[in-house]
């Protein structure tokens, strides 16, 4: 995948190559090696403790990997010119002096890159943190406003990637959606947007492409819609007045039926096209028929479980609770 | 901003909405006064290291506290000694503030030449406290050259004006050496006040030792510097005044080298 001699990238791609950091005889990340392309939102998945914060970490030049390399647009992040505008991140939204306003924060980081003032009013306007916010100490934020100011300096550079660890954490209902239009939007220009969540079903709005890491392990590099596909398991929710003719109808077409919890038969093997066909021909009136994929959620727990049963890491069955035996 | 609704291709550039930038030296200095302007902690110890040693002399001269056998320069900066612990003290905030708060990770990915962060703080740190110094040392010396009477000793004020204000940005340096060694805040203050404050308090149980231990602390080199009486040979050693604060800055330099090699080096 990521070989010597590749055409040098124009835009910014993210190539991990090998990444391996170890803390001891631990590793947080275990040669792991995917390239994140521009054009599309690419989400980085992974249970707590996974490796996904580390792995940006690595990607920024943070931490010092124990080997391997990870490169952004063909150059090591220490060598480039003017880092904010290649590559804009937010590790967490405590990256900001509690004691220092956020227009102070903003105006530094431009400083530092030689970036004209005027960025950090545009930054601010672009994330809705009005001029009496921005002049306010942070100490006193919102974790949603300080999350806005955390995407506020990932966006100072104008940068062709973005790298952003859990950037919904703490914003509501409204913040996530202005989020996700924002990150797809930058993806439409043509950008690298690269995103981590605990959050599934917020990544399967958001994401075109997955990387999903357990343990710090590379377990699928993939499109959202084909990894679902792929791992979940068809079905077709279907009602009817008469659920148990209806039961009778499907098996006898040759479908595994079982009951949905919420009501109604979960159908295996005929597709939706085919229950409705069949339920004319045998003159059913339906009241629901919906195909039903699995959520990203559901597949990833699946997928999880399985990869630590595979790697037989997982800990042996919890000794049953004993009764008290302290009891006279 | 373009009018083309059109999405635009893979490849092609979209027009930038920002000038090329550089995160060179110049840019780092910026940074780091901006960080510093604008954080009232580093501002209240600055400014207090600053106004300490002149209203220090009017309190010696007032008190009448001042030793008979004290020069006039060494009564009018008695204050000048805390002052260059705050000095230190600041070089530890300087560094440990970012550690604390998280901050450094945003600025060693906006400056990833990690030799730049800190010779940029060095920098400025050095260049603030010294300018900061000299007026505020020979300020004290002028309040008690007109409050202190003139039985003392006058004591020599220049060159020693010089040295005296170069003490500062000495301490300050160890601080900044300290403070990014140790990370931590509180840690790195006490241990950089230990180093100023300890030889001269623990070095009277070294016996003949003494001005071997008391010596070699910046506090020594300032206070030779000011021609106290404090600074005599038996107490801080035989090493002139110049050559101490030598001692000092080799030392401090030293230091400084050895935390830059550490934080090229590790995770941040």
């Amino acid at each position: 995948m990521a070989g010597a001699g590749r055409a040098p990238s124009v835009g910014g791609v993210i190539e991990v190559h090998a990444l391996t950091k170890r803390y001891g005889d631990r590793a947080a990340v275990d040669r792991l090696s995917f390239d994140v392309r521009p054009g599309r939102v690419t989400g980085f998945l992974g249970p707590n403790g996974a490796g996904k914060s580390t792995t940006m970490r690595l990607i920024l030049g943070l931490d010092t990997p124990t080997s391997g390399s990870a490169w952004v647009g063909g150059r090591l992040y220490r060598d480039l010119s003017a880092p904010l505008c290649a590559v804009g991140s937010l590790l967490d939204a405590k990256g900001v002096h509690g004691g220092r306003s956020a227009r102070a924060h903003l105006a530094g980081l431009a400083a530092s890159n030689g970036l004209p003032r005027r960025r950090v009013d545009e930054v601010l306007e672009l994330v809705g943190l009005d001029p009496a916010t921005a002049a306010r100490r942070t100490k006193g934020f919102s974790l949603g406003m300080g999350q806005r100011l955390g995407i506020a300096s990932a966006l100072l550079g104008d940068p062709e990637v973005l790298m952003l660890d859990e950037p919904v954490n703490g914003l509501d209902t409204e913040g996530i959606r202005w989020i996700r239009n924002l990150m797809r939007s930058l993806a439409a220009e043509g950008r690298t947007v690269f995103l981590s969540s605990h959050l599934m079903s917020e990544l399967e709005l958001t994401a075109e492409h997955l990387i999903i890491i357990g343990r710090g392990r590379l377990l699928a590099d993939t499109p959202m819609r084909e990894f679902i596909d792929r791992h979940s398991g068809q079905g077709t929710l279907v009602r009817s007045p008469e659920a148990e003719r209806l039961r009778a109808v499907l098996e006898d077409a040759g479908a595994r039926v079982s009951a949905d919890a919420r009501g109604g038969w979960l159908a295996r093997g005929p597709s939706a096209e085919a229950i409705g066909e069949l339920a004319r021909a045998h003159d059913l009136a339906l009241s629901e028929l919906t195909p039903r994929r699995s959520s990203l959620e559901e597949v990833y727990t699946a997928m999880v479980a399985s990869a630590t049963e595979y790697r037989g890491t997982a800990e042996g069955p919890q000794e049953p609770s004993r009764e008290r035996s302290d009891t006279p | 901003m373009t009018s083309e609704i059109v999405a635009p291709a893979p490849g092609r550039r979209r027009e930038a909405a920002v000038p090329a930038g550089r995160a060179g030296f110049r840019e780092a200095l910026a940074f780091e006064w901006i960080k510093f302007r604008s954080l009232r902690s580093t501002l209240w110890v600055t400014a207090v290291a600053t106004l300490l040693p002149a209203p220090g002399a009017v309190l010696v001269a007032a008190t009448e506290s001042i030793q008979p056998e004290e020069t006039v320069l060494g009564g009018a900066l008695t204050f000048a000694t805390p002052a260059l612990m705050l000095a230190a003290v600041l070089g530890a905030l300087v560094v440990c503030g970012e550690y604390g708060s998280g901050t450094m990770r945003s600025t060693v990915a906006a400056v990833p030449r990690r030799g730049t962060v800190l010779a940029a703080k060095g920098t400025l740190l050095a260049c603030l406290l010294y300018a900061l110094a000299l007026p505020s040392c020979a300020a004290a010396y002028l309040v008690g050259d007109a409050l202190l009477d003139d039985t003392h000793a006058q004591g020599d004020p220049l060159p020693a004006l010089f040295g005296i204000a170069a003490t500062f940005p000495v301490a300050g340096l160890f601080g900044l050496a300290v403070g990014a060694l140790i990370r931590h805040g509180a840690g790195a203050i006490t241990s950089v006040i230990a180093v100023l404050l300890l030889p001269g308090m623990l070095g009277p149980l070294f016996g003949p030792a003494e001005r071997w231990v008391a010596g070699v602390s910046p506090t020594a080199a300032l206070q030779k510097l000011t021609q106290s009486s404090e600074a005599a040979p038996e107490l801080a050693g035989s090493l002139g005044a110049w050559p101490s604060l030598l001692l000092v800055a080799g030392y401090t330099a030293l230091a400084l080298m050895g935390t830059a090699a550490l934080f090229q080096r590790r995770d941040v």
